[in-house]
C-alpha cells in the first residue's frame, strides 16, 4: 500500500516538473523569436454598454498597426472608484498596469499615493520634437489634469459637463418658453408653472455619489468651492445657491429629490419636465423618451456667468520599466489622434479633449446628428477643473455629499454648509 | 497497535492540512491583520501607518454618524427578524399544521425568488417602487393615493430594503423551517389529538420546543446573513443615504474602507461586527450544535 502511494507521488511530481520545464522552454523560445514585442495593459471603466466596444475597437486597431506593442485592455467595474480599488491592490502586489484612466475626483489622491510618469517627462524621454502636449491641448484643458501643486499628472481624456435637458412637449403644452431656462430663476418659474398646471415636478438635479452638479450651482452664482487649498463654498453666494435649491425641493416642492437612476427615469417617463445631469446621459435619454427632448447649456443665477466643473477622466502612465513606459506613451499618442477620439466620443458620449478633434469634420457631423451634445461642447471653454482637495480629498467629497443630503432633508443651509466647510478645512 | 494509532493521527493531520491552510490564509490571518490595522490611521496605500491607539474604537461610539449607523443596524436586525424569521415561521406552521394540501407547490412558489441575484431584485424593486413614475405609484395614483418618497426617509428606505431581502430570503428560511416542522414525530401530534389538546397549546408546548435547534439556526442566519444581504440593495439604491439614514454597520465599513480609504475606522468597525457575530455563533454552537451532540 505505502509503496504504491510513494510511486504515485514520484510519478506525479516528475510529470509536473517535466511539464513546467517544457512550458518554460517554449516561453523562452517564443520571446526569443519576437523579442521586441512589449506587452502593456490598459485599465478602463467602460462597460460594454458604456463605450466598452469602442475601447476594444481602438485597442485592436492599435495592435494591428503597431507590430511590437501588444496592448491588453482590462475593464474595471464600478467606474473610477472601482478602478481605484483595483489599482490599490495592484500596487500592493507590485503588479501594476501601464496606462490607467483616473477620474478627476481622484487626481490628488492618485498623485500623492501612486508612482506615475508625468506626461511632460514622457515627452522629454521619448519624443524628438518636444511639443506634443502643448500643440494638442489648450492650456485650459490641461489645467483639468493638474494636482494641487499644479503638476500635470496625466492627459485629459474624457470630458463631460452637466447640461439642462428639457421635455419640449411638456414645456410647450404649459406655455413655457425654453429661452427662459438660461437662468436658474427662469427654471424655477417654469417649474412652478408646470407644477401648478400639471402636478408634475419641474426639475431634477442629479444626485449621485458626488456633488458635481450642485457645485455648478454655487459656481454659477459667483461662488467658489475651494480657494488656495481651503474650502470656501459656505460663502454668501454658496448659501444663496443652496437655499434656492432647497426652497425648490422643500418649500415649493417643484424640484424632485431622489437618487440618480430614479430621477433620470422620472424625467424619461415624462413626470419631470427638466433634468440637470451629465451630457453622458444624452444617448440614454434620446433612446428612452417618447416626447420631444432637447438640451441647453447649464443655467446661471441672474447677474452671474454659467460655470460648470468638468467631469470625466485623464490617462496616466503607471508603467515602471522604460520599454513599457515608451510603449504606453506611444499608445497614449495613438489614443489622441482625431480618428481615435471621435470613435471614443461616439461610443461613450464624452467630448474629445483635443483642439483638432473638436474641430474635425467627423466630430462636427456627429454633433449635428446629436444636437444635445452641442451645449456641452460649447461649455468646455469656460468649464473649470473638478475640485479635488489637497488632503483627504475623498473624505472632503463625502462631507459635501453629507451636506447636500442634510440640506435637501430640510436642515438649515447656512450652518450646514459652514459646518461642512470647517470639517474639510480642519483636515487641510 | 501503537504504530497504527500513530499512523492514523498522522493521516488525520495530513487530511486536515489543506482545509486548515485555507482557513488560516483566508480567515485567520486577515482577521488578525484587521485587528492590527484597527489601531492605525492609514489610507491603504501610503508607506507609513500612523499609530493612533484606541482612537478608532472611541470614534465608533462618540461620532454621531457612527452612532446613527449602529442604531440603524439594530433597526435592521429587528425588522429582519420580523420579516425573515417570524413571518416565515408563522407561515410554515400554518402550512404544516393547518393546511392539508398543496405543501409541495407552496415550497416551490416561495423558494423561486431566492435563486435570483439580489442586484436584480434591488433594481426591480427600485423600479416598481419608484414613488414618482413606478408602476406601483401609477396604480396608487388611480385610486387617489400617492406613494411617499421613501428614498428621502431613512426609516422608510430601511423598510423597503428589508422587504427586498425578504423577497430573496423568505423562501429559503421557509423551506428550512417547514422541513424542521415535518421532522417532528407524527405520533406525538396524533396523541395530542386523542387527548383533545387545543392546537395553539400543541404548537406552543410541543412543536416550538422540538423545533428549537432549526429555529435558532434560522434565527442566527437571519441576523448574520441578513445584515450582509441588505448590503446589495443599499449599494444599488441608496448608497446609505439620506445622510446615512439607511446605512448599517457592514455598509459603513465598506464605505470607510473602499470609498474613503480610512482603513483604521473600517477595521475597528469590522472588529466590532466580528465580535457581535462571534457572540451569536457561540450561542448557536451552544444551543444548536450542543443539542445534537446530546442526541448522539
Amino acid at each position: 500500500m505505502e509503496m504504491k502511494k510513494a510511486i504515485w507521488i514520484v510519478v506525479a511530481t516528475s510529470v509536473s516538473v517535466v511539464a513546467l520545464g517544457y512550458s518554460a522552454l517554449t516561453k523562452a523560445s517564443a520571446s526569443r523569436s519576437n523579442k521586441k514585442v512589449v506587452k502593456i495593459s490598459y485599465w478602463h471603466v467602460n462597460a460594454q454598454t458604456q463605450g466598452g466596444q469602442s475601447v476594444e475597437t481602438l485597442v485592436k486597431d492599435f495592435n494591428r498597426t503597431h507590430k511590437y506593442i501588444k496592448v491588453t485592455a482590462k475593464y474595471n467595474p464600478n467606474m473610477y472608484q472601482g478602478l481605484m480599488q483595483n489599482l490599490q491592490s495592484a500596487q500592493a502586489s507590485g503588479k501594476v498596469p501601464d496606462v490607467v484612466q483616473i477620474g478627476w475626483a481622484y487626481t490628488n489622491y492618485f498623485a500623492d499615493n501612486f508612482k506615475y510618469l508625468a506626461p511632460a517627462n514622457a515627452q522629454k524621454k521619448f519624443d524628438t520634437k518636444k511639443s506634443f502636449i502643448n500643440t494638442t491641448f489648450t492650456k485650459h484643458t490641461l489645467s483639468f489634469a493638474e494636482d494641487d501643486k499644479r503638476n500635470l499628472v496625466g492627459l485629459p481624456y474624457s470630458l463631460s459637463t452637466p447640461v439642462l435637458y428639457y421635455n419640449k412637449t411638456m414645456l410647450s403644452k404649459y406655455g413655457v418658453d425654453p429661452q427662459t431656462l438660461s437662468t436658474w430663476e427662469g427654471v424655477s418659474a417654469a417649474a412652478k408653472k408646470i407644477k401648478e398646471a400639471s402636478g408634475n415636478y419641474g426639475l431634477y438635479i442629479q444626485e449621485p455619489g458626488d456633488t458635481w452638479a450642485q457645485q455648478s450651482l454655487i459656481l454659477s452664482n459667483g461662488g467658489s468651492i475651494e480657494k488656495k487649498g481651503k474650502a470656501s463654498f459656505a460663502s454668501s453666494a454658496g448659501v444663496k445657491a443652496y437655499q434656492f435649491y432647497q426652497d425648490m425641493v422643500n418649500k415649493d416642492k417643484t424640484a424632485l429629490h431622489t437618487p440618480w437612476a430614479q430621477g433620470v427615469d422620472d424625467f424619461v417617463n415624462g413626470n419631470v419636465a427638466i433634468a440637470y445631469t451629465t451630457v453622458a446621459q444624452a444617448s440614454h435619454i434620446k433612446q428612452s423618451v417618447n416626447f420631444d427632448v432637447a438640451a441647453s447649456v447649464a443655467p446661471h443665477f441672474e447677474g452671474h456667468k454659467s460655470v460648470v466643473p468638468v467631469g470625466g477622466s485623464m490617462l496616466t502612465i503607471t508603467a515602471r520599466s522604460i520599454t513599457q513606459q515608451k510603449a504606453a506613451w506611444t499608445f497614449e499618442k495613438y489614443m489622441y489622434t482625431n480618428n481615435s477620439l471621435v470613435t471614443w466620443s461616439k461610443g461613450t458620449g464624452y467630448l474629445p479633449p483635443t483642439k483638432s478633434a473638436l474641430k474635425s469634420e467627423a466630430f462636427k457631423s456627429y454633433l449635428t446628428e446629436n444636437p444635445m451634445l452641442k451645449p456641452a461642447s460649447s461649455q468646455l471653454t469656460t468649464a473649470v477643473a473638478w475640485t479635488s482637495f489637497p488632503k483627504s480629498g475623498l473624505d472632503a467629497e463625502q462631507t459635501m455629499i453629507d451636506a447636500r443630503d442634510k440640506i435637501l432633508s430640510g436642515s438649515d443651509v447656512k450652518s450646514t454648509l459652514k459646518d461642512a466647510q470647517e470639517k474639510i478645512n480642519a483636515q487641510q | 497497535m501503537h504504530n497504527n494509532d500513530h499512523k492514523r493521527k498522522l493521516l488525520v493531520t495530513v487530511y486536515l492540512l489543506p482545509t486548515v491552510a485555507i482557513l488560516f490564509i483566508f480567515m485567520v490571518i486577515p482577521i488578525i491583520y484587521t485587528f492590527y490595522l484597527s489601531f492605525f490611521d492609514w489610507n491603504l496605500i501610503a508607506p507609513t501607518k500612523k499609530f493612533v491607539g484606541l482612537e478608532n474604537y472611541i470614534t465608533i461610539f462618540t461620532d454621531s454618524v457612527n452612532r446613527k449607523v449602529l442604531l440603524n443596524t439594530v433597526f435592521y436586525i429587528v425588522l429582519l427578524l420580523a420579516l425573515n424569521f417570524i413571518l416565515p415561521y408563522f407561515i410554515a406552521i400554518v402550512v404544516q399544521f393547518f393546511i392539508g394540501k398543496m405543501k409541495g407547490p407552496y415550497k416551490v412558489i416561495f423558494f423561486i425568488p431566492s435563486i435570483f441575484s439580489l442586484v436584480v431584485g434591488a433594481m426591480l424593486f427600485s423600479w416598481i417602487m419608484n414613488p414618482v413614475s413606478g408602476p406601483l405609484a401609477i396604480v396608487m395614483k388611480m385610486v387617489g393615493f400617492s406613494l411617499p418618497n421613501w428614498t428621502n426617509s431613512g426609516g422608510m428606505a430601511i423598510v423597503i430594503i428589508c422587504l427586498i431581502t425578504n423577497w430573496k430570503v423568505f423562501g429559503y428560511n421557509f423551506v428550512l423551517l417547514l422541513t424542521g416542522l415535518g421532522a417532528i414525530p407524527k405520533n406525538l401530534i396524533d396523541a395530542t389529538k386523542i387527548d383533545r389538546i387545543p392546537k395553539w397549546r400543541v404548537i406552543w408546548n410541543i412543536v416550538l420546543p422540538l423545533n428549537k435547534s432549526i429555529a435558532l439556526y434560522v434565527l442566527i442566519l437571519t441576523i448574520v446573513q441578513g445584515l450582509q444581504f441588505v448590503f446589495t440593495p443599499i449599494s444599488v439604491i441608496t448608497q446609505g443615504g439620506p445622510y446615512y439614514g439607511s446605512s448599517n454597520i457592514l455598509y459603513h465599513t465598506y464605505l470607510n474602507a473602499f470609498v474613503l480609504y480610512k482603513t483604521g475606522n473600517a477595521s475597528a468597525l469590522a472588529m466590532l461586527t466580528f465580535i457581535i457575530f462571534l457572540v451569536l455563533l457561540y450561542a448557536e454552537m451552544k444551543f444548536v450544535e450542543g443539542k445534537s451532540n446530546n442526541y448522539a
